[in-house]
């Protein structure tokens, strides 16, 4: 009977078991996932100017990015870009989604939608939008419509992060707070702000990171002095090629990656079991 | 010890005959739906009255509105003789125990209790003191640093009841508190519950769905179903004499029988005539149903002015204890009798199926309804 | 039956309901950032839609008006292959994503155990760095220079392959720079799969392969669309990777738009060609809303 091959054929693979195939490609798929990473860091400290044989260690190239008056105004630039646009956002999309999580009226249903738009929409149309808007207006490009466009879809993550957070928030402690003798905005104040705490710090740190990483939507609306290091780099990429480059994109790298890890372990150290991770993957 | 009955209202004019609380005309629709239908309600203070029903019958929702969390569309809510309808919860002199407990995660059990107190405005000290009094009632006292999350259910029930105790409220609400513990915890949740409110001497409002949990804990009970109250009196009241079908149904088994009723016997079934002595004023051609429950039925050992009826024992279900048996009296009617296992604590010496038996009981303990 | 009703309906059976009374705090938290939204993003869209048809004047500026000549000119041959060709790259890249990103979601799902945590976070962070920086890197190491090249003329394997300037280095760097967002999803409705599912599977059929697809595939299929609409819609109105990475001949709408507003100073012509992007992705959007729909109806 077939029963027989079938028992043999469960006993070759489990879901306890690890089949090596799976655990060998995924490794693989990490590998490939760093090697351009690594390539960056190795090479921004290669005495040699080249992008393809390894001199030397030097740390010529950071010295260069550290003297570099224009490379470093870029630097202070998206820093400056990145903290306005996070406190924006954590406000604004921290009130939207409070008011998303307990309004069920047509009017917050739409709303709702809206905000995730800007979540799917490809950075290029938001940064033409963003671009004509200010022309439209009359505005100037600067690193003031930089802000502007960067807190708009800043907005649509925070939300959805911290609306993920308040789903899983029983809202009966909103209620036991009013019962036990706050008006609504107390209760929000004293309750419920401080218990989704974590997750705004997470989303704080994830959108610093996103935004001063950002490209596309910097390109479209920055003006000629200073630029944002990124818009920076990229015109420097399309005239020469220079580890140079390299030093700036490592330490690029290294403020998103402190920060994104930071995201990640700062709602656990606060004592919550989530955090950014669940908040992202569950999202 | 304090005054048994200690509220913070101040107010002057409240004897000790004016409600706790005063339901008047009630109601409460969603849209097309009514969920309250038309409640009036005292309850007296110090007393511990529960709301019993199944899912959906509006008990929770009335509690809702007691506490100010839900609007009522019409009628009128007095506390203490104030008319409360339409204050906010956090100027309403009650305090809720939730089902979930919502405790708040970011402050520690001493926080959490003392949380009501400082929105008062009281001073730290006398919170300090108030807090500590309230964990050793409830038998925290050793636990006063610890994050709700470090805690049991049971802990975080015990939480959730001191944060609300520790305000003096005029009334205290608790929507289903121990509907998540477990078997034995709860069981000796209740036997808690019930001994600090008699401490406490406050007013409890109680919903549950349990109908056990009612009559051990309840001073009164107000049967609720479909956003009316079926019937409101105390735990004997509701379970020896029921006045409606839903009523005797929900609580324990009702044996419920519904037959004409004709020359002092009520005929349940083709050929089946159940005796009814002693109830001059049911009318001949009439239909009546009857209830009796379990215990009160007897298998053997009868007294002589016991109404008799002959049936088959269908099952035997042996509970330690007890023995229950489901007799059928007729092809459509089985009556559940419970008797002690006391003279016949042998298997042998019980019935078992199949068996052809006479099941009888006393005259009185017949409860007519409807 | 109206909407309250049916859920009041709903919550009888959970015998909880919402007071309406704190409506004017929450309104209160709605209004601020509903007014940026709707200020800074819709009315920003609504201009891009509203200058596709316009034109530009003798002057150079861009002009409002009424024509469809942009959209008549984007009849061209010349822009539909691009178009096409971004299209074909977007589902490339993300069939790509799904095929290469679904086992590596499988993997840290079913057999991560205790490092799973791990995994994913090792998994996310090169994501969050720099999107430019990656393609950059990419570009560095793909060069006729490179260091891939000189590992291949090192072992003799050849002379040197061009990898840049080619389709499969523009697909490459887009599948790179976005199948994280294929893994999170799929491995996040792994994660609330429940596994009695598939040892009730491997009862039934007869090879694990089979179990695969009759069982977990459709259980994931709300994470697979998911996936799919994360790293579709970036991928189509892309043009870093094109540009970095590809050439004039690899160019893709999001090129073309770059162009118009930057070389070509025609901005009438590029927010004609932003909106037939857009299109498309409202296009894609309703398929996707339709799919989940089905999903969910189905689950």
């Amino acid at each position: 009977m077939a029963t027989d091959s079938i028992t043999q054929t469960r006993r070759g693979r489990s879901v306890e078991g690890k089949p090596k195939f799976a655990v060998a490609f995924t490794a693989f798929f990490m590998f490939i996932l760093y090697v351009p990473i690594v390539v960056v860091v190795l090479f921004s400290f290669n005495s040699k100017k080249s992008l393809s044989v390894f001199g030397g260690f030097s740390t010529r190239w950071y010295q260069q990015f550290f003297h570099d008056e224009a490379l470093l105004s870029s630097l202070r630039a998206s820093l400056l870009i990145a903290f306005v646009a996070m406190l924006a956002s954590i406000v604004l999309g921290t009130m939207l989604a409070l008011a998303l999580e307990r309004v069920s009226s047509r009017p917050a249903r739409i709303t709702g939608t809206v905000a995730l738009i800007p979540l799917v929409t490809p950075e290029i149309v938001t940064g033409v939008a963003a671009l004509l808007f200010f022309a439209g207006l009359g505005m100037k490009l600067s690193l003031f419509t930089v802000i502007l466009a960067e807190i708009t879809f800043s907005i649509s993550y925070v939300a959805v992060i911290v609306r993920g957070r308040l789903s899983s928030m029983s809202d009966d402690v909103e209620e036991a707070a009013r019962d036990l003798g706050c008006t609504p905005f107390q209760a929000l104040r004293l309750v419920t702000i401080p218990t989704i705490l974590p997750a705004l710090i997470a989303a704080g740190l994830l959108i610093f990171a996103l935004v001063f990483d950002d490209f596309v939507l910097a390109f479209f609306t920055t003006g000629v002095d200073p630029q944002p290091l990124s818009v920076r780099i990229y015109s420097e990429i399309r005239m020469t090629i220079s580890p140079a480059i390299n030093a700036v994109g490592t330490c690029m790298l290294l403020v998103s990656v402190l920060l994104i890890s930071l995201s990640l372990i700062v709602p656990r150290l606060l004592g919550r079991k989530d955090s950014s991770l669940d908040l992202i993957s569950g999202g | 010890m304090t005054d048994q009955i200690s509220t913070s209202a101040g107010t002057e004019n409240v004897t000790s005959e004016t409600p706790a609380i005063q339901l008047i005309g009630l109601t409460k629709n969603f849209g097309d739906t009514t969920v309250v239908n038309n409640l009036t309600l005292d309850i007296r203070r110090g007393e511990f009255f529960s709301l019993l029903g199944p899912s959906g019958c509006g008990k929770t929702t009335t509690l809702r509105m007691i506490a100010g969390f839900s609007d009522a569309t019409q009628g009128r809510i007095l506390l203490g003789g104030q008319d409360v309808t339409s204050v906010q919860p956090h100027k309403r002199n009650v305090n809720t125990v939730f089902q979930s407990y919502a405790l708040f995660d970011h402050l520690d059990v001493e926080g959490n209790v003392g949380f009501g107190l400082k929105r008062k405005g009281l001073e730290k000290a006398e919170i300090s003191r108030r807090v500590n009094d309230i964990l050793e009632l409830v038998d925290l006292d050793g636990r006063k640093t610890a994050k709700p999350r470090e805690l049991s259910g049971g802990q975080k029930q015990r939480v959730a009841l001191a944060r609300a105790l520790v305000n003096r409220p005029e009334v205290l609400l608790l929507d289903e508190p121990l509907a998540a513990l477990d078997l034995k915890l709860r069981h000796r949740m209740q036997v808690e519950l019930k001994e600090i409110q008699r401490e406490v001497g406050i007013t409890f409002v109680f919903v549950t769905h349990d109908q056990d949990e009612a009559l051990t804990l309840s001073d009164r009970i107000a049967i609720m179903n479909n956003g009316v109250i079926e019937q409101c009196g105390t735990p004997e009241d509701v379970y020896e004499r029921p006045k409606t079908v839903f009523a005797a149904g929900f609580i324990g088994t009702s044996n419920l029988m519904t037959g004409t009723y004709s020359a002092g016997a009520v005929t349940v079934a083709p050929g089946v005539r159940v005796e009814l002595p002693g109830h001059p004023e049911l009318i001949d051609g009439s239909t009546s149903s009857i209830a009796i429950r379990p215990e009160k039925i007897w298998i053997a050992d009868f007294e002589p002015d016991m109404v008799r009826v002959h049936g088959t024992v269908a099952a035997t279900v042996y509970h330690g204890a007890t023995t229950q048996y489901l007799v059928n009296i007729s092809p459509e009617i089985q009556l559940t009798v419970v008797e002690q296992n006391l003279v016949r604590s042998r298997h042998d010496d019980r019935w078992s199926d199949g068996d052809s038996v006479e099941i009888g009981w006393k005259p009185e303990h017949v409860v007519v309804i409807g | 039956m109206s909407l309250q009703v049916e859920d009041a309906v709903v919550d009888l059976t959970t015998e909880k309901r919402r007071s309406p009374t704190r409506t004017r705090l929450w309104g209160a938290l709605l209004a601020p950032p509903a007014i940026w939204m709707v200020v800074f993003f819709i009315s920003s869209i609504a201009i891009v839609v509203l200058l596709s048809f316009g034109h530009v004047n003798d002057v150079g500026k861009a002009v409002f008006g009424f024509s469809l000549d942009n959209y008549k000119a984007l009849a061209d041959p010349v822009y539909l292959k691009v178009l096409l060709r971004s299209a074909m790259f977007a589902i490339a890249t993300t069939v790509i994503s799904l095929v290469l990103g679904y086992p590596v979601a499988y993997t840290i799902a079913l057999h991560g155990g205790k490092y799973k945590n791990a995994l994913v976070a090792f998994l996310v962070i090169p994501f969050f760095a720099s999107y430019l920086i990656r393609m950059y890197a990419w570009s560095t190491l793909l060069a006729d220079e490179g260091v891939v090249n000189q590992l291949i003329r090192d072992t003799g394997l050849s002379d040197g392959i061009r990898f840049l300037n080619t389709p499969g280095a523009v697909v490459a760097g887009l599948v790179y720079g976005s199948i994280v967002f294929m893994v999170l999803p799929i491995y996040a409705s792994l994660e609330r799969m429940d596994t009695a599912l598939i040892e009730a599977g491997k009862d039934l059929y007869h090879s694990p392969l089979q179990t695969f697809f009759a069982v977990t595939v459709p259980a994931t299929r709300a994470g697979m669309l998911g996936g799919v609409l994360l790293v579709f819609l970036p991928a189509l109105g892309d043009f870093v990777a094109a540009q970095l990475l590809g050439g004039p001949s690899t160019y893709m709408i999001g090129n073309l738009i770059q162009q118009q507003f930057f070389e070509g100073h025609n901005q009438p012509l590029g927010s004609a060609l932003t909106v037939v992007l857009m299109l498309a992705l409202l296009v894609f959007m309703v398929f996707y809303l339709r799919a989940t729909q089905r999903a969910n109806r189905e689950t």
